[in-house]
């Protein structure tokens, strides 16, 4: 049997307007989930909105006044950690099914699977960024934040985006081949969140056990996303950005080779 | 002869399935702490869906593909769309292909029909400018009417195929794959967009058409390909080939009403 195979297309406008094209459909695609989620009203856009503003509001609360954690600027602290732990909590679990959900979807139209994946990430995305701006502004008005910060805010969602596109996407073929994979992943993340210093600073994590802190990819995903608005300082930005892309791309290399195992049957079993 | 606008190479697609294996991870992890040994072991079975297959289609052809059920014809088509990886060998296209493999299907069912028309025209005509006319030529042809703005999720079985089939055949393809789609419609529906799909079939580069009926094969077709146990076991005009098919079924217990 031939052990290589190709699959070659010679239209040359074709090939150039395959990755726009995936792009295309995945912006049509988060536009749709978006539109029928919030039901073209404002209200459905706070309705969702809600989750993540009432979690951080209660977590802050029961964390700097009930528990009165010594943590200083708490607010932006807890922030900058939440919301990203809110993204990926709901990216995980709204694209581990994805694949399966849409068995009818991949098999009747030829679409890159990543489109359906991509668009409720993309969707997700849009939620985090609203939620962040929206618990942003009032804070702002109490507790200074370094400008620089917020300006170098696209580069730690980069690799946030990235890091949690490669788990989604691992975890959503598993999902086809093992069913209870999405109640693992939901498992998996409540007790990652007590693991990721997430509400509280790593160094209140004694220093033996520092080290699996450290190799947490949660953590890698989060840190510089904090390092970038609560602690700005530009070689531990640096330091936890090269992590970031570390873990991020080490993530994505496992996924794509994953993928690339079970693409066919995954056809099969969905 | 023209140059071939799908050239399939000593094409070789197999699937490694395993029909006894864990379909949860708790299972899975029993198994394994049960016998270890035996999960390590367990031998996968393979499919072969293709097994030096080679097939030209050139312009102007509209090729019918035959075969009992399972015997791969909709892998083979899924496989010259790209979904499926091949195992070996090669598949060269000139052209874009166009592909539908069901007409039951919607993109997000709390949207309207034609919100969902949109998004599916997204998918058969990625590199279309002019979607918003073609989407409505499409609802219009279908003749949903007033149930075009209603959420999809309320839609039949039947006015799901209607939405699909007239978006399909709104605008020849390069390279067209339609596999057994006629069958959701009504019967009224179905003699009109057959019409309309015949048209547009005439219209298309090259057509690949999956049908267990002998009547829309030779209606449709010019060439047909019988598949067998991964390979073509006749290549020929329609009335020939539909013989030798319902041969082989007989032979295999299959009949094949003509």
């Amino acid at each position: 049997m031939a052990k290589s195979s190709r699959m070659v297309h010679h239209n040359k406008s074709m090939k150039v307007s395959s990755s726009k094209v995936i792009l295309n459909q995945i912006f049509q695609l988060a536009k749709a989930n978006l539109k029928s989620r919030y039901r073209k009203t404002f209200a459905g856009f706070l309705w969702v909105m809600m989750n993540p503003i009432i979690l951080y509001g209660v977590q802050s609360q029961v964390f700097s006044k009930f528990l009165k954690l010594n943590v200083p600027n708490y607010y932006v602290f807890l922030l900058t950690g939440l919301l990203p732990w809110i993204f990926i909590v709901q990216s995980m679990e709204m694209c581990t099914p994805i694949f399966q959900s849409s068995g009818s979807l991949l098999k009747a139209f030829p679409a890159h699977p990543l489109v359906y994946l991509m668009a409720q990430l993309v969707d997700n995305m849009v939620n985090f960024l609203a939620a962040f701006i929206l618990i942003l502004i009032p804070i702002l008005t109490f507790q200074p934040i370094d400008i620089t910060g917020l300006i170098l805010l696209p580069i730690p969602l980069f690799t946030l985006l990235l890091g949690v596109l490669s788990f989604a996407w691992i975890t959503s073929t598993a999902q086809v081949f093992f069913g209870d994979t999405r109640y693992l992943v939901s498992f998996g993340l409540s007790i990652s969140f007590f693991l990721t210093p997430i509400f509280y600073p790593i160094d209140f994590v004694p220093e033996r056990f520092r080290i699996f802190v450290e190799l947490n990819p949660f953590y890698r995903l989060i840190a510089p996303f904090r390092a970038s608005i609560y602690s700005l300082d530009s070689e531990h930005f640096l330091n936890q950005m090269g992590l970031a892309a570390i873990y991020s791309f080490s993530l994505l290399f496992f996924a794509i080779i994953f993928w690339k195992r079970k693409k066919n049957e995954l056809y099969f079993y969905v | 002869m023209s140059k071939p606008i799908v050239d399939i190479r000593n094409l070789n697609l197999v699937f490694h399935v395993s029909y006894h294996r864990s379909w949860n991870i708790r299972d899975a992890f029993t198994k394994f702490t049960k016998d270890p040994f035996e999960v390590l072991n367990r031998e996968k079975d393979r499919i072969y869906v293709a097994r030096n297959l080679n097939l030209k289609i050139h312009e102007g052809e509209r090729l019918g593909l035959l075969g009992v059920n399972g015997v791969g014809k909709t892998s083979l088509c899924r496989c010259i769309a790209g979904m499926y990886r091949p195992s070996g060998g090669d598949v060269e296209l000139t052209g874009q292909v166009r592909a539908i493999f069901s007409t039951q299907v919607g993109i997000q069912p709390e949207l309207t029909g034609r919100e969902n028309a949109r998004l599916i025209a997204q998918f058969m005509y990625p590199t279309e400018s002019f979607i918003e006319e073609l989407v409505d030529e499409a609802i219009e042809f279908s003749e949903l009417g007033k149930f075009s703005d209603v959420p999809y999720r309320t839609y039949s079985n039947g006015m799901q195929a209607r939405l699909c089939l007239s978006l399909i055949s709104a605008k020849p393809a390069e390279i067209l794959i339609l596999d057994e789609v006629f069958d959701g419609a009504d019967t009224f529906f179905k003699e009109k967009i057959s019409k309309r799909v015949l048209d547009m079939i005439q219209e298309s580069g090259a057509v690949i058409f999956v049908s267990h009926s002998p009547d829309q094969i030779k209606e449709v077709c010019n060439r047909v390909v019988v598949l067998e146990h991964g390979q073509i076991a006749y290549d020929g005009d329609p009335e020939s080939a539909l013989s030798f098919y319902n041969q082989r079924s007989t032979r295999f217990g299959k009949n094949v009403k003509r």
